[in-house]
């Protein structure tokens, strides 16, 4: 899962194999790195008729996420980041989330709403649900993030701004990134460890 | 009620400002806490301490306004320094690499100890 999703986020990327050797990697926690590592475009199969053509192609449209699960809660939200981050405690305990796990959702969802404060005029969605072995939380806004690696790289130590989606992907099991001219969805995947 | 209060105490003859901040810090009061801390700031205390030990809840957008804050009191030959932070606070501090910025104590006495 991980893997794919950084692979997809990275799907945003124009094609060029230089953005993995203009990567910072001093910054970069290791884990991070391990899967940057494994985002470069698929090996080529001489014969099977996949031109590089079409793997820029592939590398530049992500595919589209898989739909929701059956069971969601929905909640719309323009200023309220307090009601937001209610919910989120509430459903991160509810489903079974560490107090210090359910913090950290809280956390990296409250960031991403604040960026629909910050850049759009108007709401943004929260939808929440579970599924097996993780409780997902997706954000959807009319904002765009140009970056496809905003928030993969630490701000410098002095820095007084950008720390938002860093936090993301620091507490997050899994994020997964869309961003287009319509808007951008962020999902944030926290994994529940089954009762022992 | 409000999400974020806050209050400043500076006692004749004590060489801090004490500024407490109580509930969730976002987005939505960044711009107030930014306020009240350029003010106290302005007064060039010799350390301003910021008391978290009431604040359930502060994001990034907080935490910039205090990095801010603790640009201008370096430049000033003063010290920024924050009590008291809960678990997800510390937390959020640590990831950022913020506590390596400016001191983190675990109490307010500790933070005015000297």
């Amino acid at each position: 899962m991980p893997e794919r999703a950084a692979l997809d986020n990275l799907a945003f990327a124009p094609a060029e194999p230089e953005i993995r050797s203009s990567y910072d990697t001093a910054a970069p926690e290791p884990a991070v790195m391990a899967d940057v590592g494994r985002t470069g475009p698929p090996p080529s199969r001489a014969g099977c008729g996949v031109t590089e053509q079409d793997q820029a192609a592939q590398l530049r449209t992500p595919p589209p996420l898989p739909p929701p699960g059956d069971d969601v809660i929905g909640h719309t939200y323009r200023t309220d980041l307090s009601k937001v981050r209610a919910l989120v405690l509430q459903q991160g305990r509810a489903a079974g989330l560490s107090e210090s796990r359910a913090n950290d959702l809280v956390l990296a969802v409250s960031e991403v709403a604040a960026n629909t404060l910050r850049h759009t005029q108007s709401s943004g969605t929260l939808t929440i649900w579970r599924q097996p072995g993780e409780l997902v939380c997706e954000i959807q806004d009319e904002g765009t993030i140009a970056d496809p690696l905003a928030g993969q790289t630490r701000p410098g130590p002095d820095a007084t701004g950008g720390h938002g989606l860093w936090l993301v992907y620091q507490v997050c099991d899994a994020v997964e990134l869309r961003s287009d001219e319509s808007g951008t969805t962020i999902r944030m995947h926290m994994g529940i460890q089954p009762p022992s | 009620m409000d999400l974020l209060t806050t209050s400043v105490a500076t006692a004749d003859g004590d060489p801090y400002t004490l500024v407490a901040l109580a509930g969730e810090a976002d987005v939505t009061n960044s711009g107030a806490l930014r306020e009240l801390l350029d003010a106290e700031v302005a007064k060039e205390p010799r350390t301003l301490v910021i008391d978290l030990s009431e604040l359930r809840f502060m994001d990034s957008s907080a935490l910039h306004v205090i990095l801010r804050a603790n640009r201008t009191m370096d430049r000033q030959g003063g010290v920024l320094a924050l009590a008291g932070p809960r678990d997800p606070v510390a937390k959020m501090l640590r990831l950022t690499a913020a506590d390596q910025l400016l001191p983190v104590y675990a109490t307010v006495a500790e933070a005015t100890a000297e």
